[in-house]
């Protein structure tokens, strides 16, 4: 049902090598750097750095692909609906009935187009900065980060839980399904499966208790520990400055094209 | 669906959803004590795992959003486990936007957080029918997607008018969620009346 992100954490790139801390931190940079973004061109280059970074990174494109699928689906209504929908002026393209398409101009394709790229870009830049790193090291890099440790230490729980509680729901789902359960639109279907997630809540919340005095009597006491240390090398600093360097690139870009248009 | 990608709002607005979220998340994390973690955990794991499930609702179908009944069960800390459940879903499983986890947050937690003081002052009332749970589940839940939604459709808005048809088209295909979610909630609030009341944030804090 769902798919571990860190699946290709095992291949060996330049990006693999990176420091998981700097890694995390330079990519988030850039993407937010992106979101900042309200220029075609520039969101096109940043589009590009990214497939370069995915390139380099050596994580499949259609490992990739099949994610950015769903994305695309979720911001197809922008790229439809936008450039057609009537506000103002507009040149009229056809009639259906009582409903008038028209078409805004340029100006909204390019908005439109620009939503779009920003957003598969931004999940694209994921890969590299989670998938390249195991989740258990990624977790302590953001403990070495100085993060709430609490917020960190739920992080590393719930990533653990979701894949078991899934299990656990496809087992129910199926039990349901061989007592001759249907999934339709009426009440019936409803309360049904809101009992069968409650079961699972229930279950969920006992096993947790388990779990917990398990792990309180093998000396948890909220701190990630690993046999992994993190060290600095130059390769993780000159990765560093060529993500960062690129995220103020294109900031200062904008600054000096605001600059030529006044 | 309450989630926005990345790069359709205004910066401002998802700037100023970070700094709210971060302000709520320091005060929660504070009444949070390290001995929640694993339970909280757990339940938002299996939030997360219920909000994938989908409904068919009419002609469309619809997942839960579920922030109605985070409320419910884990009081004021649904919020930090709301903020994990979208941190979860933008990075891991790439649903949503990465800069947008901070007003996604808010636009789920805060009716959360509403859902919550909406129950636990239905529950104080007296009116004489024996199933009061189920009663004040459904209004919180229902109550939490509508406000979800509302608060999504105010920050559209606001970013342009040009997303004034997108905003409709939202809004409209909540309304079945808000009605599904209603049913939802009070059923499975009512049975865990029954089955394990503590897992209600009025009886005990977790």
């Amino acid at each position: 049902m769902i798919s571990e992100i860190d699946t290709y954490a095992g291949l060996s790139s330049p990006i693999h090598r990176w420091d998981p801390r700097l890694k995390v931190i330079s990519i988030l940079a850039l993407i937010f750097s992106i979101m900042l973004l309200y220029d075609l061109k520039l969101v096109i280059a940043s589009m590009l750095f990214a497939i370069i970074l995915v390139y380099i990174s050596r994580i499949p494109f259609s490992f990739i692909a099949g994610r950015l699928k769903w994305v695309f689906l979720f911001v197809l209504p922008f790229l439809i609906i936008l450039p057609f929908t009537v506000i103002g002026e507009g040149v009229v393209i056809a009639h259906f009935g009582s409903i008038t398409l028209n078409f805004r101009g340029i100006e909204s394709v390019e908005f439109a187009v620009m939503i779009v790229i920003k957003a598969l870009t931004s999940v694209m830049l994921i890969f590299p900065m989670i998938g390249t790193s195991r989740m258990d090291i990624t977790i302590k890099a953001l403990e070495d980060l100085h993060l709430p440790n609490k917020l960190v230490q739920m992080l590393a729980f719930t990533y653990r839980y979701i894949f078991v509680l899934s299990n656990e729901f496809m087992l129910m789902e199926r039990s349901l399904t061989s007592r001759g359960f249907k999934r339709g639109s009426n009440l019936y279907t409803i309360t049904t499966l809101s009992k069968a997630i409650a079961t699972l809540f229930v279950m969920s919340y006992e096993q947790a208790e388990r779990v917990f005095y398990a792990m309180r009597s093998k000396g948890y006491s909220g701190k990630v520990t690993t046999m992994h240390e993190f060290t600095l090398r130059p390769q993780d600093w000159l990765c560093t400055v060529v993500v960062c360097g690129f995220a103020i690139f294109i900031q200062v870009a904008v600054w000096y094209g605001t600059l030529e248009g006044t | 669906m309450v989630h926005i990608s990345d790069g359709i709002l205004a910066p401002w607005l998802w700037v100023s959803g970070w700094v709210i979220t971060a302000a709520i998340l320091t005060y929660t994390l504070n009444k949070m004590k390290i001995d929640d973690v694993p339970k909280l955990s757990v339940i938002t794991a299996a939030v997360f795992v219920a909000s994938l499930i989908h409904f068919q609702a009419g002609p469309t179908s619809v997942h839960l959003v579920l922030c109605g009944f985070a409320g419910v069960t884990l009081g004021i800390l649904a919020y930090p486990c709301i903020f994990i459940a979208l941190v979860m879903q933008a990075f891991l499983f790439l649903h949503g936007g990465v800069t947008t986890i901070g007003i996604n947050t808010v636009n789920m937690g805060v009716p959360a957080l509403i859902s919550f003081f909406i129950f636990k002052a239905g529950m104080k009332l007296n009116i004489g029918i024996s199933k009061k749970e189920i009663l004040f589940g459904a209004i919180a839940g229902g109550i939490a997607v509508a406000l979800a939604v509302l608060l999504l459709a105010v920050e559209l808005l606001v970013t342009g008018e040009e997303l004034t048809e997108v905003t409709t088209v939202v809004v409209l295909a909540h309304i079945p969620v808000i009605l599904v979610e209603a049913i939802f909630t009070g059923v499975i609030v009512g049975f865990f009346a029954t089955v394990k009341p503590e897992m209600l944030s009025i009886k005990k804090r977790l």
